[in-house]
């Protein structure tokens, strides 16, 4: 029997991003999406900016809710926090980021 | 969980409901089955069309290839004949593979996983091509019907006791460890030549997993294969219950390297060579009867 030396895997859930502003928002093909848990709000943020989704011309800073609250954690510790695991998908509703961004320890 | 799983075994409540769900779902595809069944027929036991194989002293048909040899050789070499070959009958070890995990109850296609199991088992034991095994996995493997056992008329609503879409996790990882070790044991166990058995798996699932397993599998595949264990991934996606983007084959995955976000569509690294996507169970028995043809004409005519 083969036995693979891995690294501990991050972990990846669905999640399916949606706005209230219209100027923002994504075509619907590109709302679904696997992400790794290993991340906050800023790797969210470096998502939605990039070419593949919103390719914005400038970089847009971006906050995310799950059920109105702010996600203020990684995905993996609002998971175990909330005890949801990552077969169920987060709908992640996002906003443009008015307040500087506070110290975080994710990324 | 092992609690609670114990409790649906028993529960009369609930073999009651596993019944009924059986009926339904027989009920639902009874002509898909008897498609399947015909199709099925033809790839599984082709005792019919055998080959003329030569060389004989006597036979039906002259064997083209070696009539010059035979006139250069002063009419020696005289084994100039074909005969028809009388076929071994194959047996098969057949493992259907369901996806328990919650994302099948949450994206709705547990009822599609359930159609197509019912339809796939049902052919295969009007078929009595050989041996069916049941399995369930998630976060773990579990056996829910047996090589060993019959699939008799009440083995469906037994089997069906054990899903629930409700395991926390999708690791196919083990499960192709794990059936590799199952069809081991099976072989092992098989009456007749070993080389008339052939082993074959359905997985039926939605197809997700995390993406960093799509390499550990891969090496288990290629394992399989050296053990002539054909590996079927049946992914169902079922598009009623799904919106724009949401179909498996739209599913992207976001990446960071070296700090960069890359996205990819998820199914570019799936590791299963021979995968199907079903959203219509009306599609699977033709789907499945040309994959099928398509790997006996791969893998066994290269190999004999
Ligand atoms: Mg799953």
């Amino acid at each position: 029997m083969e036995t693979f030396i891995s690294e501990p895997a991050v972990r990846q859930v669905q999640v399916q991003f949606f706005t209230n502003s219209p100027d923002i928002a994504l075509p619907e093909e590109k709302q679904q999406l696997i992400v790794p848990t290993n991340i906050g709000r800023s790797g969210l943020s470096q998502i939605l900016n990039s070419d593949s989704m919103l390719a914005t011309p400038n970089i847009v800073p971006f906050q995310f809710l799950i059920n109105s609250s702010f996600l203020r954690t990684t995905l993996e510790e609002y998971l175990s926090a909330s005890g949801f695991s990552t077969e169920t998908q987060i709908r992640l509703e996002y906003v443009r980021s008015f307040i500087p961004p506070i110290y975080e320890a994710s990324f | 969980s092992t609690h609670l799983d114990t409790l649906r075994l028993v529960d009369p409540h609930m073999v009651a409901e596993a019944r009924q769900q059986w009926t339904h779902y027989e009920a639902l595809t009874r002509d898909l089955s008897l498609s399947l069944t015909e199709q099925l027929r033809l790839i599984l036991a082709p005792t019919l069309a055998t080959k003329m194989r030569g060389d004989f002293r006597t036979g039906k048909r002259l064997n083209i290839k070696r009539i010059i040899p035979y006139i250069a050789s002063q009419y020696k070499r005289d084994k100039i004949w074909m005969r028809r070959s009388v076929p071994s009958k194959r047996s098969y070890q057949i493992m259907l593979s369901v996806d328990d995990s919650k994302s099948m109850g949450e994206s709705g296609s547990g009822s599609l996983a359930f159609e197509t199991l019912v339809m796939v088992s049902k052919s295969l034991s009007m078929l009595e091509v050989g041996e069916i095994c049941v399995v369930g996995f998630g976060k773990n493997v579990r056996v829910a019907h047996d090589f060993d056992t019959p699939f008799s008329s009440d083995a469906g609503p037994k089997v069906f006791q054990n899903f629930g879409f409700d395991q926390e996790k999708t690791d196919i990882t083990k499960l192709v460890r794990e059936s590799i070790e199952l069809f081991r044991t099976a072989r092992s166990k098989a009456s007749g030549s070993p080389a008339d058995l052939w082993q074959m798996q359905l997985i039926i699932s939605d197809g997700v997993c995390n993406s960093s397993e799509h390499e550990p599998i891969r090496q288990l595949l290629r394992q399989a294969l050296e053990e002539r264990i054909m590996m079927v991934f049946v992914i169902v996606d079922d598009l009623r219950n799904k919106k724009k983007g949401e179909s498996v084959m739209d599913l992207k995955e976001a990446k960071f390297v070296n700090g960069e976000v890359k996205i990819e569509r998820y199914l570019d690294t799936f590791p299963f060579q021979y995968y199907l996507i079903v959203s219509d169970v009306k599609e699977l028995p033709g789907v499945l009867a040309t994959l099928l043809r398509q790997w006996f004409s791969e893998v066994v005519d290269s190999s004999n």
